[in-house]
């Protein structure tokens, strides 16, 4: 798919293919294009050229496909973390007992049980950030886009998230799409890295993190994870210097 | 949890001796006008007298209290409910929104006294043009702060739900009302302030019914001095009072400014 607004290419000929329950990152500088293409797959855009579907189904253009979470967590302050979490639910159908159930069954097995009734001003910025992942969960669909969900929070609530994101990962078997700038996350989490670069947006390379499962946080010590992690930085730093060499 | 109730109490109370001080205040500076400028009797009454009065007439002062409460809480309501329709509307339908924009302010600029008369004109001495006076002035605080509100509503909260597939009529009851309740708030309670004077000017006007107003005209042709002023009072008493009512209500709506947690569901 090809996308541009105006003169500026922001996505050209990105051409990508995700297994079912496979976990992606996509790892860039601002102004690669990560946002526009999760845009267009969540359906909020409409690209000018290419297709995007899952399975067989066109996703252009249909809102409510897709889960997509942020960095800001978008909880309403008016709704307690339960109600947070059955947001989907309320919001196309109305939300049932059985919906709340579900939702408190999630938040029990994911560390939530105990906050369930509280409003989000009172919880910590990991604490909401949780109920948006479990929002997005809930909210049932198969693929999940995550852009910087993390991206706010201290580093140690960070690595607990990461590690949180991965039990989701593995026990539910969603196809997870993960915007990061962050190469260590990216490499920490997925199965596969997509380096983008910028001016045009383009793929320049896929990073097949062969590191196995389940991960955990000696595997980031590895010299594997070396081998990976200085290859990523090529590539993304690679084109900086190209920039600074043109401008001097 | 007894903590937090606790310090929810305190802080009421505190508010409450607030707004007793005030008040007190504001008496006794009436007081000391009086006190120090050796005002007479028959040009400003003492607050001592002024509650005698209210005291020695409290049944026949107590209907006229009541006519203009009743014509105060019926115009508020319908401005009030008049203001939050046609904010929504006119979010809704932009096209339509500018065009009545200017009209509204229009209606505004007109002097509240020279729509009075036209209304008995139109109505006649009935309840009508007072209800259309209190309105016409309690609807415009509300609709500006309510389309203020919607239009501030995070454009990423809106996309959010349609990325959750929410129909337009959820997502407007869920996310945007919600959001808009600070404001609407803010719009009753400037509203609240200054539907009185409309019930006052309609009873000014025309009315075939004793109310506050109308007592406070006969008094002061009479020279009742402690008669006008009892009458000021009890107005005022009506327009703080609406006021302070609305604090509470937006305490209770908004149980998520000063609770941690909800009364609804339990965690199990």
């Amino acid at each position: 798919m090809s996308h541009a607004f105006g003169a500026n290419r922001v996505l050209s000929d990105i051409n990508l293919d995700i297994a079912a329950g496979e976990f992606v990152c996509i790892l860039g500088a601002s102004g690669c294009g990560k946002s526009t293409l999760f845009n267009a797959m969540s359906g909020l855009l409409k690209i000018d050229s290419g297709s995007i579907r899952l399975d067989d189904e066109d996703l252009i253009g249909k809102p409510g496909r897709v889960g997509y979470m942020l960095q800001k967590d978008l909880l309403l302050p008016w709704r307690t973390a339960l109600d947070n979490i059955v947001l989907g639910a309320s919001l196309t159908r109305g939300a049932t007992a059985r919906d709340r159930d579900k939702a408190v069954e999630l938040a029990v097995h994911y560390g939530l049980g105990g906050y369930l009734d509280h409003y989000p001003h009172a919880l910590s910025g990991g604490m909401r950030q949780r109920i948006a992942l479990l929002r997005t969960i809930a909210a049932g669909s198969d693929v999940m886009l995550l852009d910087e969900p993390f991206g706010a929070l201290d580093s140690l609530t960070r690595f607990t998230m990461q590690r949180l994101l991965l039990r989701v990962s593995s026990e539910l078997k969603r196809t997870i799409m993960f915007v990061t700038h962050d190469i260590d996350e990216a490499l920490f989490l997925a199965d596969r890295v997509i380096i983008m670069l910028p001016n045009p947006g383009r793929i320049e390379r896929i990073l097949d993190v062969n590191l196995g499962r389940p991960r955990e946080v000696e595997c980031m010590a590895s010299p594997r994870f070396m081998e990976l992690k200085a290859s990523a930085l090529k590539l993304l730093y690679a084109e900086s210097q190209e920039e600074v060499s043109l401008r001097s | 949890m007894n903590i937090s109730k606790t310090i929810v109490g305190h802080r009421a109370t505190v508010q409450i001796c607030f707004w007793v001080l005030a008040m007190l205040l504001i008496i006794g500076l009436w007081q000391a006008v009086i006190v120090i400028g050796q005002v007479p009797h028959f040009v400003m009454p003492t607050p001592a007298a002024t509650i005698d009065l209210l005291f020695s007439n409290a049944p026949m002062i107590g209907k006229l209290m009541w006519q203009t409460f009743k014509e105060t809480l019926a115009g508020y309501a319908i401005g009030a409910a008049l203001g939050l329709a046609l904010a929504v509307g006119m979010a809704k339908l932009p096209l339509t929104g500018r065009l009545l924009y200017p009209a509204l302010v229009t209606s505004q600029a007109i002097p509240i006294v020279g729509i009075a008369a036209p209304l008995v004109i139109l109505f006649g001495f009935g309840m009508t043009p007072k209800l259309i006076i209190v309105a016409w002035i309690v609807f415009f605080p509300v609709v500006v702060n309510v389309m203020d509100g919607l239009a501030q509503v995070d454009p990423d909260q809106i996309n959010l739900a349609r990325l959750l597939g929410g129909t337009r009529l959820r997502t407007f009851l869920i996310v945007e009302l919600p959001a808009c309740l600070g404001p609407l708030f803010s719009g009753l309670k400037i509203g609240a302030s200054y539907a009185v004077t409309g019930a006052v000017i309609g009873e000014w006007t025309a009315s075939s019914r004793m109310g506050l107003g109308t007592y406070l005209l006969s008094a002061n042709a009479q020279m009742n001095t402690a008669g006008v002023y009892a009458a000021m009072m009890l107005m005022t008493l009506i327009g703080v009072g609406s006021f302070v009512s609305l604090l509470v209500i937006e305490y209770l709506a908004t149980p998520w400014r000063h609770r941690a947690t909800s009364h609804r569901h339990q965690a199990r």
